[in-house]
């Protein structure tokens, strides 16, 4: 019963639900690897961009996916005033003051937007939404295909500016050595926004994409797919890009198997075993370096 | 040098004594100014309920920890508690102390966990704790804790008894004074140097060996318990429980109210109880509903950055900021 | 120092006073009746629509002269005082006992969620507050023993009602439609999935689909259970799984926002050719707008649709939807007519009583047989029953049919009999489980 086509089609859809997972888990990465800050509120970055989309497609009536062009600056510029305003001030007073002010803004940009759009569900459809392919003889909807694909444009846009472009080797080199960098010359504090700048847009991305996909979106859905892509992150290591792809990957199989074995209510909970059971052997994530 | 006045709150002694006894007294007065009234009845019990609450969660930061899943010792206090004086018939006065050493319990098992691990993860992992043990209750545990619909539980002071609502309000009070006494206590003893130094540099507290591992793990089980009779108490309050006590919003009030009032200072939370509650309840008068959460998130973050150390420091600050006008002009 | 003594001073005197302030003069010359809803939080839709109708009974009683109460000898207007529960346990328990001492309310309506419900039930039950509840649907709040209800009345169908008419129409009219169109023999029993919240309402149905098909010994078997976490957004691997299971049919408990993702991935993704069932709270606009041609043929449980009524109040149903969109704009919801019921019911319990006190009010409404307003009741009366204090409702079935002209699916009533307004389809695509 469970052919080769069903795992093919459960690995193509867990590829598709990776894709919001991985671009918001990147973006953590990036800030923690440049700030070495934890933005708890990352998921309210999401549902922003999940907002902006709604309504330029709702005044526009554009192709959807051409919106990427409107939430990713605009949550560019998000990101920066949140870094300079909140983060920057009470950089170094002490790791839990960075949580506990990433509760505030949750609360303010949950708040806010609620005013702003009402907290009714909200959904657009694709204009692709009917259109189902095939790929290696297993049907998907067109509108996975292009998420998938975005999301591997994006990643392959930050490798090569990371590599290739001055910016990019001045944030790595911040995300090595800050003091080093800072001797080299380099404004770590740009490098500071310009992070969380990219993390946010990453988040506004996935949130383009999340709208696209079909799915329903309020002011309170960003909080369940950023504490999603938190575990992942801490699961693979803070900082480590490969990490949380592998530890998505754990957690999408074990997800899965909660559902089919102990049933859907452990979904969330079988995460958090998992993060536990990690944390007890290595208490700095799968591939967490082990120093400060 | 550690400063133990820092750790306790701020002003001078006779200050402080001078506040606690304004304190009481308007805690002792308040119902009776205004003639047993509901209203101010219900706010106050929840009130002093969540200084408790906050109180305990504030034990955690004197030893540099914090905790984003309280609700899972505030919910298991108020289970273990309305269970056990369901099926037993004792009264609450005396379940409430057994649902916080369940609590207790299970916060040691956190502890053990948590303690060696950095604040992010901590974060996580507090966090997870009460997804996993809501989960728990409404599955594994659901044919005793009644799953989602939940279960009743027994009021403090029985409906019979005249003046019940007064009775049970002045318990809650003299119950919130004998645990804030006893953080009191610890804190000046031996082990709030302790906790101080490993705070100030864990590194330096070693080389005085003192263990913090072991000390943190105190902190853990002494916060955990009485956040679980915070729970207990609510419960025996509301007359019933539902898996809703774990709630996010109820791990989190507890962290807003400790940092607007002072982190590490015994008044903090009770500050910060005190005036959170009074805007929240105030500014749902003026009819303002999203703009609550919007004004509170904004505050918080003002506080994290601009005043550090709580609004107990404020008037310290405003005086410093007179004084330098005065110098400067 | 003395500074912040009289900074903590003046804000507990200030706290005390507002406390006070608020305090309001009774006045005899109006009743006033607290409406419990969540303003705030994330039930706030749900509050809303509750007090914009609660506003819009109000006004029409008022307009037409307000509520005659005997006792005073003249007719007096209502009065709504609004008391936001915030979502929370804690938020509830602040908002009623001020509609109760600040406000003086005389009567209580409104209350949505159970947990909610539950943890300021004891203070409604020590102060004696006429209360009712239009929302609270599970059981285990309206058949409470530990505290005194007596003072509280249910107009809301039980969770379990929603189970008891979906399974009752599977085994009269699905059933027998598959049998006969695929060539099944008789007896050969339907293959039922059900996927359900983890919630009390969730739990609370999927217990009750059981008790039905065992109470009313029918042909039915449950084939795959699946549970979702709220808020949920992919049901890919627990819908797999229920296809895997061969179904006939898929018994959903959600709410809109689960509903529509779930009956998309399982008509699109994994290609169910199957009818999904859905239960009351998803029959809202956004619904027909979200779920799009996917919800083609689907069945929905409901007692009050925007876009559908059974003859026997279509034309209060008509006025009160023109109403709504009058004064407010948009759709009233499920909660929004049933506190528009109630406040009519409650004016209608104070008229008999003839007095605004609260255990002549309690009484009245013990005794209250009003005709149906808008929601189909049973023996077309709204009227509370002797032991639970409940209301009993005429729920159906309807079927989503495609609209050309709104360019989404429109319910149409398909069972019972009694309110039907066509019969059950069997779309041409729509495969059956295999043994």
């Amino acid at each position: 019963m469970a052919g080769v086509d069903v795992v093919l089609q459960v690995l193509i859809w867990g590829l598709y639900a990776g894709c919001i997972y991985i671009l918001l888990a990147t973006g953590l990465n990036l800030i923690f690897g440049v700030m070495k800050v934890v933005n708890f509120a990352h998921g309210e970055l999401l549902m922003l961009g999940a907002y902006i989309t709604f309504t330029f497609y709702a005044l526009s009536g554009w192709n959807p996916y051409v919106l990427l062009g409107a939430s990713v600056p605009l949550l560019i510029i998000v990101g920066i005033i949140i870094e300079r305003l909140c983060f920057r001030p009470i950089l170094g007073t002490g790791k839990l003051n960075e949580i506990f002010i990433s509760i505030g803004l949750i609360y303010i940009v949950q708040n806010a937007a609620a005013i702003v759009w009402t907290d009714e569900w909200r959904i657009i459809h694709s204009p692709y939404e009917r259109i189902t392919i095939s790929v290696f003889g297993v049907n998907m909807p067109l509108d996975y295909l292009i998420i998938i694909i975005t999301t591997a444009l994006i990643l392959i846009g930050l490798h090569l500016f990371l590599r290739r472009t001055r910016i990019g080797k001045a944030m790595r080199a911040t995300s090595q050595n800050r003091n080093g960098a800072m001797l080299m010359g380099i404004n770590v504090e740009r490098m500071d926004m310009l992070s969380f700048g990219i993390g946010a847009g990453f988040a506004g991305a996935a949130g383009t994409l999340w709208v696209v996909s079909g799915q329903v979106f309020n002011p309170y859905m960003g909080s369940i797919p950023a504490i999603k892509a938190f575990a992942i992150v801490i699961l693979g290591g803070l900082g480590s890009i490969p990490g949380a792809i592998i530890g998505g990957l754990v957690y999408g199989i074990a997800e899965n198997f909660a559902i089919f074995t102990l049933g859907g209510a452990w979904k969330d909970a079988i995460s958090f075993i998992i993060l536990i059971l990690v944390l007890i052997v290595r208490p700095t994530g799968l591939f967490g370096e082990s120093a400060e | 040098m550690i400063d133990l006045n820092k750790t306790l709150g701020i002003g001078s002694k006779k200050g402080r004594l001078f506040g606690i006894i304004v304190l009481l007294i308007l805690a002792v007065i308040l119902p009776l100014i205004f003639g047993m009234n509901l209203f101010l009845l219900t706010i106050l019990v929840l009130m002093v309920i969540f200084i408790i609450y906050a109180s305990s969660w504030n034990f955690l930061t004197y030893t540099g920890q914090g905790s984003l899943g309280h609700a899972a010792f505030f919910g298991l206090g108020g289970y273990v508690s309305a269970l056990i004086a369901t099926a037993s018939g004792l009264s609450p006065f005396i379940t409430i102390f057994i649902g916080g050493g369940a609590a207790a319990l299970v916060g040691l098992f956190i502890g053990v966990i948590c303690v060696r691990l950095k604040e992010w993860f901590l974060a996580m992992v507090t966090f997870g704790f009460a997804i996993i043990i809501q989960t728990l209750i409404v599955s594994q545990f659901a044919s005793i804790s009644g799953g989602w619909d939940g279960i009743a539980a027994p009021r403090l002071v029985s409906t019979t008894i005249p003046y019940y609502q007064l009775i049970e309000y002045y318990s809650i009070v003299l119950i919130a004074v004998l645990i804030i006494l006893l953080f009191w206590i610890i804190l000046r003893s031996k082990i709030g140097l302790a906790f101080a130094a490993i705070r100030e540099n864990e590194m330096e507290a070693r080389a005085a060996g003192i263990d913090p591992v072991r000390y943190r793990l105190f902190a853990f089980l002494v916060s955990a318990y009485f956040s679980g009779v915070a729970g207990a108490l609510e419960i025996h309050n509301l007359g019933y429980i539902t898996p809703e006590i774990f709630g996010v919003d109820i791990s989190f009030w507890p962290i807003i109210y400790s940092i607007s009032g002072g982190l590490g200072t015994l008044a903090g939370p009770i500050v910060g109880t005190i005036v959170i509650t009074v805007l929240w309840d105030g500014l749902r008068m003026l009819g303002i509903t999203y703009a609550r959460f919007v004004i509170i998130g904004v505050l918080l973050v003002m506080i994290i950055i601009f005043l550090p150390k709580g609004l107990i420091s404020l008037p310290e600050n405003v005086r410093e900021f007179i004084e330098k006008r005065r110098k400067s002009s | 120092m003395k500074r912040e003594l009289l900074l903590l001073c003046i804000l507990c005197i200030g706290f005390a006073l507002f406390a006070g302030c608020t305090d309001q003069k009774t006045a005899t010359d109006e009743l006033k009746i607290g409406v419990v809803a969540s303003m705030t939080g994330p039930a706030s839709t749900t509050g809303k629509d509750i007090w914009q109708s609660a506003v819009l009974a109000a006004e029409e009683i008022n307009a037409d002269g307000g509520v005659y109460v005997a006792d005073l000898g003249k007719k007096v207007p209502i009065r709504l005082i609004q008391g936001d529960d915030e979502s929370t346990r804690e938020g509830g328990m602040k908002a009623v006992s001020r509609l109760i001492t600040q406000d003086n309310v005389d009567l209580l309506v409104g209350g949505f969620s159970s947990a909610v419900v539950s943890a300021h039930q004891s203070i409604v039950a020590e102060n004696k507050v006429p209360y009712i509840i239009g929302g609270g649907s599970s059981s285990a709040v309206s058949r409470r023993t530990d505290i005194d209800t007596s003072y509280m009345f249910f107009h809301r169908p039980n969770t379990e009602d929603s189970a008891e008419i979906i399974v009752l129409f599977i085994d009269r009219v699905m059933r027998p439609d598959i049998n006969q169109k695929f060539g099944f023999s008789e007896n050969r029993p339907l293959r039922l999935a059900v996927l359900y919240q983890d919630t009390s309402y969730g739990t609370g149905q999927r217990n009750a689909v059981h008790d039905y098909i065992k109470k009313y010994n029918l042909n039915i078997t449950v084939v795959s259970e699946a549970s979702f976490n709220m808020g949920e957004s992919d049901f890919r691997t627990a819908l797999t799984s229920i296809k895997s299971a061969n179904p006939d049919a898929v018994y959903t408990v959600t709410f809109l926002n689960e509903l529509i993702p779930l009956v998309q991935q399982g008509r699109r993704d994994v290609g169910m050719n199957t009818i999904f069932f859905a239960i009351e709270p998803n029959d809202d606009p956004d619904f027909y707008r979200g779920v799009g041609t996917y919800g083609e043929y689907m069945m929905i449980q409901s007692r009050f649709s925007p876009y559908a009524a059974p003859k026997e109040t279509r034309d209060a149903h008509t006025a009160f939807v023109k109403n709504f969109e009058k004064r407010w704009g948009g759709f009233p919801g499920m909660m929004g007519v049933v506190t528009y019921e109630t406040v009519y019911a409650g004016a209608e319990a104070v008229e008999n009583a003839g007095s605004i006190d609260k255990a002549a009010i309690r009484d009245a409404l013990d005794k209250l047989e009003i005709p149906e307003m808008i929601e189909v009741m049973k023996n077309g009366k709204i009227a509370f029953s002797e032991e639970f204090r409940e209301s009993k409702f005429e729920l159906y079935m309807a079927q989503l049919i495609w609209d050309q002209g709104a360019g989404e699916t429109r319910p149409v009533i398909v069972w019972p009999d009694s309110l039907k307004e066509a019969g059950f389809i069997l779309p041409d695509w729509y495969r059956p489980g295999q043994d």
